[in-house]
């Protein structure tokens, strides 16, 4: 491999401390794949010009970059609106921090869709965020900049948020492995808050392994977030091919009835793959992901239009016409039905544990129901069948974040027009280790995840 | 089980109004259809039944500590 723009987090991360490339060239690596990708797939909307490794540690010297939401004093981030276009951070996101204190590099700012209020990677006011496979597709969202430049080799990792989706659906449409952490296990603190009930952040990265790293420094509690958790961080990267068999729990039938036939075959083939290489099968009903879907969606609604009351009152025209619309919808969510549905969160959690999960450690399924679908099909011009088209494309992501609990995708194949297919794994609260184990385990025996875009 | 009463444009754009909100010209219907839908969704939950009284929105944290891995 000549172009070190090509390693793994974990390899150049290693490559560094051995001395055999210092930080300067992989940034210049970086760079050079910027400059050749960014007219073609708008992932970055700014890129830092004075970078330099400062701190020693675990990603010493690695390029990075991240979604514009995650705040850093005295910098830029407009968090892919007009309304906060050259808003200036008074405050560092703990995230951003502490891979600052792991001497990652942060390179630039990621596109992504507005307020983070989006599942395709459209943005009216940044320019849609393309696919590196084909940029007549959507890279999905909303953490659609951090999908398209990992996929493309722009970086080596890239933070995204997960309130329905946002990270697990632009790592599932691009081809990359993406981590929506259990609520709680990473500090939101100086991130841009959607939905204070689902918002998670994770790491969108070339496998389970670079993501194994990336949360290894992330995790934690947080003093300013009171909401992250006080459970210890594992070491993630040492459990990551520890562990005994896996028990992996999936429903074969709803996905060759309910699935695209190209989607399923390739997630069906991804749990062979987890059989011959020692785990065992478990075929469990579906959870009912439509009940949960809904659920997730009244929270969802209900905060995000109370998180954005403000502006919504004083100058809703600032707003893309498909933001707005769903933002007004919040409005007319009665209280009860969004407390109805915070009550029922802790029976929902109980039963998928005690039931989906009863013999197992993990869920598997795909990341997306459908094939990606194209920009136009879900763009302004999208027609009456739009909705119901986004619907499909979340159907599979939502309910993870009703129950909190942590989901990783990794890429199982590509379908017949060339684009990327994923396999979700989902597991219990603070089970990240497991489904990072379970990702490593596919991708030992599999190279979805180190086909590059061409 | 049902949410209830249909929503209608009228009854969202009231809504709305209400709470200071502008809504969009002629997005009531559309958004009165699809919060019907959402709120059926939502109320035909078949746990809905059994929901203990004294469930409340924060309990969902020691769940979260009650099924937390081992």
């Amino acid at each position: 491999m000549s172009d070190p723009a090509l390693f793994s987090l974990a390899q150049a991360a290693q490559a560094v401390r051995a001395g055999r490339i210092s930080p300067d060239e992989l940034l210049r690596a970086s760079r050079a794949r910027i400059e050749r990708w960014q007219p073609r797939i708008n992932a970055f909307v700014s890129l830092e010009s004075d970078v330099e490794a400062r701190r020693p540690g675990a990603l010493f010297g690695v390029p990075l970059a991240h979604k514009d939401m995650f705040y850093r004093a005295g910098r830029v981030s407009s968090c892919g609106s007009k309304i906060l276009r050259g808003w200036v951070a008074n405050k560092t996101s703990t995230a951003l921090a502490r891979l600052d204190a792991a001497g990652a590099l942060d390179i630039g700012r990621l596109n992504m869709s507005e307020f983070a209020y989006g599942p395709t990677g459209h943005n009216e006011h940044w320019g849609d965020c393309r696919n590196p496979w084909n940029a007549d597709y959507i890279t999905g969202g909303s953490s659609s900049g951090s999908g398209a430049s990992v996929a493309a080799r722009l970086v080596f990792g890239a933070l995204g948020s997960d309130t329905g989706g946002s990270v697990r659906l632009p790592a599932s449409a691009c081809g990359v492995s993406g981590l929506k952490t259990t609520w709680g296990r990473v500090s939101r603190h100086g991130a841009m808050p959607l939905c204070a009930s689902l918002d998670t952040i994770g790491p969108l990265a070339r496998s389970a392994e670079d993501c194994a790293l990336i949360l290894g420094a992330i995790a934690g509690h947080d003093a300013r977030d009171p909401l992250s958790s006080q459970q210890p961080v594992p070491d993630y990267v040492a459990l990551i091919s520890k562990g005994p068999p896996l028990k992996v729990a999936l429903s074969s039938s709803w996905i060759e009835r309910d699935v695209d036939p190209e989607v399923a075959a390739a997630t069906l083939a991804a749990a062979a793959v987890l059989r011959a290489s020692g785990a065992t099968l478990i075929e469990v009903e579906p959870p009912d992901f439509d009940t949960l879907s809904a659920h997730c969606l009244v929270v969802m609604q209900a905060e995000a239009s109370a998180q954005h009351a403000g502006w919504m009152r004083e100058r809703p025209h600032d707003y893309s016409s498909a933001v707005r619309a769903r933002l007004e919808a919040g409005y007319a969510i009665p209280a009860t039905a969004y407390l109805e549905a915070l009550r029922l969160r802790a029976a929902w959690l109980e039963r998928f544990c005690a039931t989906t999960l009863a013999g197992a450690d993990l869920y598997l399924l795909p990341g997306i129901a459908v094939r990606i679908p194209t920009r136009t099909q879900t763009g302004p011009q999208g027609g009456p069948a739009m909705p119901q088209l986004l619907g499909e494309v979340t159907r599979l992501t939502r309910w993870v974040n009703y129950l909190g609990v942590p989901a990783l995708v990794v890429p199982c194949g590509f379908d017949s027009r060339g684009l990327p297919i994923s396999v979700q794994f989902v597991g219990r609260p603070f089970a990240e280790a497991t489904l990072l184990a379970a990702g490593h385990a596919f991708q030992r025996e599999t190279d979805w995840h180190q086909r590059v875009p061409a | 089980m049902t949410a209830g009463k249909q929503w209608s444009g009228e009854a969202i754009e009231a809504a709305l109004a209400a709470q200071g909100i502008a809504l969009a010209p002629g997005r009531g219907e559309r958004l009165a259809g699809g919060l019907q839908a959402l709120l059926g969704a939502s109320a035909s939950d078949p746990l809905r039944e059994s929901l203990e009284f004294d469930a409340d929105p924060p309990g969902f944290l020691l769940a979260i500590q009650r099924c937390k891995t081992r």
